[in-house]
């Protein structure tokens, strides 16, 4: 294969990745703090990119002029704000609630609230049920290679990306927050005997997850330029398989396994030219091999820092 | 008498079956007090029904004259109750220096928490060498300095001790002894829950004996020596 065209494909896996991985944190980090999966966190990105189209409707409405980059800001604001409250209502009123009884109960109640999302924006979203353009917030510009073109916004949205995933990082190792959260991951009880308190760490870190959720859902819409009320299906799930590839509640790995899927999906295209449709069953199949081989994940927990 | 913690009465359940039936335990300012009883007593339960982790469901306990029974576990440590809590329960993924400052969570002021950790570093100098060592991988009785070492980083007026001697060398539980001695000098009151009676009475003050969720015996560490549940109990 020439080389332009593989350059290509990297820098597509890399911004997939990038997503992946910014949704995969999330699964990780409520699995830390709580021992559960939040099935509807895919459909919480759906909701971030729809938060945002509806801070531009209401912007552009105020302000027809406003520049690209500072509505890029506000409406980012909008979505994160927006969904991060959300997040803190979920675990309050339902999540936190769930725990005395079985983890499974608490799949099941986020997955009926990701049907409940996604039917929601379907119904009430004016024209909901189709895709909906999202608007170009970024300069059009790209550098050509050959047959290869970097675009310039995917590099923006990259290096974004990239400056959400180390702050996060620092957060969560550098911090106090950071610190609590670790110590409620790695034994609640003894956290709370320290003086931490639990619920509102809990919220803070479904607040921080859904935070990075919604700037994946802001990013995606920027990448595609169209979002549906479906998207955050297959989000979900590979971010789902994303951070269980990584060992659940490590978020290093979760980051991994988003690139690694994105990789996946990128191999697969590129081995079957002839039947690209199938590069999700080809990366969806190696996952069910790498867990069948590491039923632990790739880290294994002795040697990573679980969250 | 002046006393620093109350327990009145308290009856605590897991589900329906009552562990505690009518407890009254009264904790000492400045001193030693003691519970001993056999596996399954309670004792445990007890501290967790102080510190909030499992609230009794009828009685009280008051804290320097206020009321703490149903409060958050962590708004009765702020009032300045710590715990080593039975079987250490080090954060094994962090290093021993973060599990100190754990302890110091609620502590704001820089100053404090550095002085607090030079302290707890002179009695462990261990500790100032495997600053940088997660928890997790170090011994059981390393990990045993790092859970007391944690108590006393937030100085406590008032230290819960449950079990600190389980599963180490004599010459440790000797030693430890002899920690919670100098922890207790320097002013703290020590509630100390310990199966290792002898060792026990030698440095209380005051003792209580529970057994099936009740208190059958209580005296000065003078009178426990001689009395006859535990003479049974444990010397027979
Ligand atoms: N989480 C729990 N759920 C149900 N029952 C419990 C729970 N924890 C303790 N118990 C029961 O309560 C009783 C008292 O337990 P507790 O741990 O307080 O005893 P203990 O006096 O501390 O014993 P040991 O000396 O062995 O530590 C035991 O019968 C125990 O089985
Ligand atoms: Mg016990």
């Amino acid at each position: 294969m020439d080389i332009s065209l593989l350059a290509q494909f990297t820098v597509n896996g890399l911004m997939l990745g990038m997503m992946y991985a910014l949704v995969a944190v999330g699964f990780t980090l409520f699995f830390g703090v709580l021992d559960i999966i939040v099935f509807s966190h895919g459909d919480v990105v759906m909701v971030g990119a729809f938060a945002a189209l509806t801070g531009h409707y209401w912007l552009t409405g105020i302000y027809p002029d406003m520049s690209m980059w500072v509505e890029l800001f506000f409406i980012s604001c909008i979505s994160i704000i927006t969904v991060a409250a959300f997040g803190m209502i979920m675990a309050k009123t339902m999540i936190l609630r769930l725990r005395s009884a079985s983890p499974l109960n608490t799949l099941l109640a986020t997955m009926m609230l990701g049907t409940v999302l996604r039917e929601a924006v379907r119904l009430f979203f004016p024209g909901g049920s189709n895709p909906k353009p999202f608007p170009v917030l970024l300069p059009d510009i790209s550098a050509s290679f050959g047959d290869f073109t970097l675009r310039f916004d995917s590099v923006i949205l990259f290096v974004l990306g990239a400056l959400l995933i180390v702050s996060l990082h620092l957060l969560i190792t550098k911090t106090k927050l950071g610190m609590a959260i670790r110590a409620v991951a790695q034994d609640e009880e003894t956290a709370r005997l320290m003086g931490v308190n639990f619920t509102l760490i809990v919220l803070i870190t479904f607040a921080i997850g859904s935070a990075v959720a919604a700037f994946a859902g802001v990013m995606n819409g920027l990448y595609y330029n169209e979002i549906n009320f479906g998207m955050g299906l297959l989000l979900g799930a590979i971010g789902f398989s994303a951070a269980i590839i990584g060992g659940l509640g490590n978020i290093y790995g979760a980051i991994l396994g988003g690139f690694l899927f994105a990789g996946l999906q990128t191999l697969g295209a590129v081995a079957m030219p002839f039947a690209s449709a199938y590069k999700d069953v080809f990366a969806f199949g190696v996952v069910i091999l790498i867990m069948a081989w590491k039923p632990t994940g790739l880290i294994a927990e002795k040697t990573s820092e679980r969250v | 008498m002046q006393r620093a913690l109350s327990i009145r009465n308290v009856y605590t359940a897991y589900g329906k079956a009552d562990v505690l039936s009518g407890v009254d335990i009264e904790i000492l300012p400045k001193k030693i007090t003691c519970l001993l009883g056999s596996n399954g007593a309670g004792k445990s339960t007890l501290i967790r029904s102080i510190l909030g982790l499992t609230p009794p469901r009828e009685g009280e306990i008051i804290f320097e004259g206020l009321p703490i029974s149903g409060h958050p576990t962590h708004s009765v440590v702020a009032k300045g109750i710590a715990c080593i809590p039975e079987g250490r329960r080090v954060f094994p993924k962090m290093t021993v220096k973060d599990n100190l400052l754990m302890g110091a969570y609620l502590e704001s002021s820089e100053k404090k928490i550095k002085m607090n950790m030079g302290k707890v570093f002179e009695i462990f100098p261990r500790l100032e060498e495997r600053q940088e060592q997660l928890a997790g991988t170090m011994s059981g009785g390393e990990q045993a300095m790092v859970s007391i070492g944690r108590g006393l980083m937030s100085s406590p007026k008032l230290l819960i001790i449950d079990e600190p001697s389980l599963g180490l060398s004599p010459a440790l539980v000797s030693e430890n002894f002899r920690i919670i001695r100098k922890i207790n000098d320097a002013g703290t009151a020590v509630f100390l829950v310990e199966q290792n009676v002898r060792q026990t009475l030698a440095i209380s003050h005051y003792g209580y004996v529970l057994s099936q969720g009740r208190v059958t015996a209580q005296g000065t560490a003078e009178e426990l020596k001689t009395s006859d549940e535990v003479q049974q109990a444990y010397f027979g």
